[in-house]
């Protein structure tokens, strides 16, 4: 018991440095710590317009949120063409680190799919999409600032305007003299 | 247990405080419940396993989902984990309908998870993110915050969508 004390005690006071059990664990410190091997802005803004990716758009996101510091949206024109796109990047990094012992990956999530492919590259995120999926899940308004603000606005003059009810009553409409 | 415990007290209360005066029963009585309220009224922090009721935080339709089936480990899931359920309760318009069954990932959780800090996270609630079976989420906003270590589940996507990262 005095023991498990202890190494808890240990563990609470002890400096960052010397707890060498966190490294490897997150994949954001593995990513920082190795962050010139994995893919930058303007690699990847070279690599969409290689593989000319439609509407290619750059948001940077805001500081409360720091998994990341910038977002990259992308337009295939078909499912095969956003498959190409997250291939291209996947390529890329893989040719960045030739040479290197142990190689790094991007992770990819949604390529089965097709619709939405994420390419999770540290601190960029790669978002492909298709015309559709990018319309309907809007992320320019999401992370652009002010857009959410703009979405409630409309919902609220929506709200606000006066409907006027159907008459669905069978009887004949009386006329008043 | 509970009702082995519960007696034992009482009956250590006789024995104490049996012929001291006449508040000390009731100064006892207020222990006692204060004890067992704070044993057997709270909440059970367990794995989300079937027929457990969890609350939908996104724009897909549903209010209610209960979970039918856990994909991953023999107890149950955790906190970013990809469940089967049956929605329960839904919106007259939304996207899904009542008795749909549906895939959802987990994004918040009343059982602990511990961070490689040493930390742990654990919510009030059970919330999950409806999605279909390639991982696309059905909503197209996440309500109220979301865990970062959904980023190491691979739910980007859910991340993304999510207005408050914790």
């Amino acid at each position: 018991m005095l023991g498990v004390i202890r190494a808890r005690t240990w563990l609470r006071y002890s400096e960052p440095l010397l707890q060498p059990w966190k490294v490897g664990f997150s994949s954001l410190s593995a990513i920082d710590g190795r962050k010139h091997h994995l893919l930058n802005l303007q690699e990847i803004e070279t690599v969409l317009t290689d593989v000319k990716a439609d509407d290619v758009k750059v948001i940077p996101v805001p500081k409360h949120c720091d998994w990341a510091d910038f977002m990259v949206l992308a337009t295939g024109r078909s499912t095969w063409h956003v498959k190409n796109i997250a291939q291209a990047l996947i390529y890329k990094a893989k040719q960045k680190q030739r040479g290197v012992e142990r190689m790094m990956l991007p992770s990819v999530e949604g390529q089965a799919g097709g619709k939405w492919i994420v390419i999770d590259s540290g601190k960029v995120i790669v978002h492909a999409l298709d015309e559709k999926a990018r319309a309907y899940y809007n992320l320019e308004g999401l992370w652009t600032p002010g857009g959410i603000q703009n979405e409630h606005d409309e919902d609220l003059q929506k709200a606000l305007v006066k409907v006027r009810r159907k008459n669905n009553s069978k009887k004949p409409a009386q006329k008043n003299a | 247990m509970a009702a082995i415990f519960a007696s034992r007290c009482s009956r250590v209360g006789r024995s104490l405080f049996g012929g001291l005066s006449n508040s000390s029963p009731g100064l006892f009585t207020t222990l006692h419940e204060m004890t067992c309220k704070n044993m057997f009224s709270q909440q059970q922090r367990t794995f989300i396993q079937m027929r457990t009721v969890l609350k939908v935080v996104d724009n897909s339709g549903a209010k209610k989902v209960m979970c039918i089936q856990a994909l991953k480990g023999k107890k149950g899931a955790r906190l970013g984990d990809t469940i089967i359920a049956s929605v329960k309760e839904a919106h007259p318009n939304g996207k899904v309908k009542k008795g749909k069954v549906v895939y959802g990932v987990v994004v918040r959780a009343a059982m602990q998870k511990g961070r490689c800090d040493g930390s742990e996270v654990k919510f009030d609630d059970n919330a999950v993110v409806l999605v279909d079976k390639q991982g696309q989420p059905i909503g197209t906003r996440v309500f109220g915050p979301v865990p970062h270590e959904l980023r190491q589940k691979k739910h980007v996507k859910i991340l993304t969508l999510a207005g408050h990262i914790a």
